[in-house]
């Protein structure tokens, strides 16, 4: 018979009520544990900012310097060294592609390793997780601060930074891209008489193309930001100029560099933002189950 | 009453829907046929708004309104398409929440967004959502996750998040499409009860003729976008049949309606 919500009567929801309690109210271990994590996470939060001085007359008293030193930031000016800067930004930017590019076709065959549905080794497996994990665990900066001790000053130091860095993430994101692959096609290659490269090659390469660039140029974004701080330590690139800036309180020069890295960093997200929606998009555009007209017509269209 | 009028849908050059006038009375149970690509998921995608229409207009009426569905937005369009509730073949339910919150999304048009976002239903509510699985005979499984129930299971979940919404129009997008024939004939039946007990119209698009056939009071056959066919299903000549399902080359060879049939 038809059930509408006039016709649910008191009774009806307190039989309902006694046969499946759970949907009518959470249990009294939920409310605890929400309780618990609610009241929780705010007491860390309320100490947290208490112990270091969020709540003192110090850190409101500075604000006023915070936004004396914005004001000496405009107009922005060094628009005479702007060759200088132009050509600093220039180095932080092919710091970040050899570095991305490097790191990008380095990570490849260790994620092959570190995958458990390729490398079905275990011992070998993990150890080269743990490997990537090392590379990535320590940052940008640090690995920079290392190199410039060992191989001096300049732009090297920072690319050798940002190759560990690439590579340690590039492997973890790689190698769950490749255990998260679909049985089916390799299944469908193997059961054609296909041998293990040619499954690589056919069943798995196809599949995960797509995702490895997309990750590859979602780090090369993330190596252009950090291009512009290794220069800090001395790694090369338009950071040692802003710090120099800002050490010697230029803050007018600063903001141009600043406005500088900003454009560049902009400009290089929107295009890897683009590149990689054409890469994700080719990827996942079949999966219009329920359309088959519309997949037509976008197939037609493009 | 529902009445669709030189409805047609163009994606670029292609025409999905070419100019299709029906009309559907209130409590009928109407099956849609064609091959793929035919433009049957297009046509009902149009109807509650999922697409819209590139011409025509679409009109439902009953006792106490009108409604203009081409013209609708909003709040208006939201209403509507509580009104005229859909499943469809992959059952589009939301797989990492529970069964029993899954049919609590067809309630979320009748009450304030701040209390839906918060998961507050009214316990009147709640039990209306287990009296719909109860009916489906899916409630032992109501606060499992979506995910965790098999496809007969998960469509039979749909069809009670459709009924809670109190709808007076059901449209079906190849509900038993991914099910095997025993779930298919389940849910099936469950759709013909549905119709028949709640006075509910029910549009429902199915590949195969030997369903429509035993299930449908009416049957619309659909090529290339074109209504071809429509009338009682015993009015439906193997001719037809064979018009409906083959093209060109195809035509040639000789037809039975069991290469259609899924024999449920």
């Amino acid at each position: 018979m038809s059930v509408r919500l006039t016709d649910i009567t008191e009774d009806m929801v307190a039989e309902d009520q006694i046969r499946f309690p759970r949907v009518f109210s959470m249990t009294l271990k939920e409310k605890a544990i929400r309780t618990l994590v609610m009241g929780g996470g705010t007491l860390i939060l309320l100490y947290g900012l208490n112990r270091f001085g969020f709540f003192s007359d110090k850190f409101w008293g500075s604000l006023g310097k915070l936004w004396t030193m914005f004001g000496q930031m405009f107009p922005p000016t060094g628009w005479d060294q702007i060759d200088i800067f132009a050509h600093a930004i220039g180095e932080t930017l092919a710091m970040a592609i050899i570095g991305s590019l490097i790191g990008g076709i380095l990570a490849l065959p260790f994620a092959c390793m570190a995958s458990k549905n390729l490398m079905p080794i275990r011992p070998i497996q993990f150890s080269f997780r743990r490997f990537a994990d090392v590379l990535r665990s320590a940052d940008y900066l640090i690995w920079g601060l290392v190199f410039v001790r060992a191989l001096g000053l300049g732009p090297v130091s920072g690319i050798m930074a940002i190759i560990i860095i690439d590579t340690g993430i590039l492997i973890t994101l790689y190698s769950e891209a490749l255990e998260n692959i679909d049985r089916k096609p390799i299944d469908g290659i193997k059961a054609s008489g296909g041998g293990r490269l040619q499954v690589l090659r056919f069943g798995v390469m196809p599949q995960v193309l797509p995702v490895l660039l997309s990750n590859a140029l979602y780090m090369f974004e993330s190596n252009t930001r950090a291009a512009t701080i290794l220069g800090i330590v001395g790694a090369g690139g338009i950071g040692f100029l802003l710090s120099d800036n800002l050490r010697a309180f230029e803050f007018s020069n600063a903001c141009t560099i600043i406005l500088m890295i900003i454009a560049v960093v902009y400009v290089i997200d929107y295009m890897s933002k683009k590149l990689r929606e054409r890469f994700i998009h080719g990827d996942r555009v079949s999966q219009g189950h329920d359309r088959p007209m519309e997949r037509v017509a976008r197939k037609m269209n493009e | 009453m529902m009445k669709l009028e030189s409805i047609t849908k163009e994606f670029g050059a292609l025409t999905a829907v070419d100019n299709v006038t029906l009309e559907v009375p209130k409590g009928q149970m109407l099956g849609i046929i064609g091959r793929s690509g035919a433009g049957k998921s297009t046509l009902l995608r149009m109807i509650n708004r999922l697409g819209d229409a590139t011409s025509g207009t679409i009109i439902f009426q009953d006792e106490d309104t009108v409604v203009d569905v081409n013209s609708l937005k909003g709040q208006e369009l939201r209403d509507w398409r509580t009104r005229c509730a859909m499943i469809f073949q992959q059952f589009n339910l939301v797989p990492r929440l529970n069964v029993i919150t899954n049919v609590l999304m067809g309630r979320i048009n009748y009450s304030s967004v701040l209390k839906t976002l918060f998961v507050m239903f009214s316990p009147g509510e709640r039990a209306l959502a287990i009296r719909a699985l109860d009916r489906l005979d899916v409630s032992a499984q109501a606060l499992q996750r979506a995910d965790t129930l098999s496809g007969g299971q998960q469509q039979r979940v749909a069809i009670a998040r459709a009924l809670v919404q109190e709808p007076k129009v059901l449209l079906a997008d190849e509900p038993i499409a991914s099910l095997d024939p025993r779930n298919a004939q389940i849910v099936m039946d469950a759709l013909k009860t549905i119709n028949q007990e709640d006075g509910i119209t029910v549009i429902c698009n199915l590949h195969t003729l030997d369903t429509a056939k035993k299930y449908c009071d009416r049957v619309v056959g659909m090529k290339l976008g074109k209504v071809i066919f429509d009338g009682h299903p015993d009015e439906l000549t193997d001719e037809q049949a064979k018009d409906i399902y083959m093209s060109g080359a195809e035509a040639d060879e000789e037809f039975s309606a069991a290469i259609t049939s899924t024999a449920i």
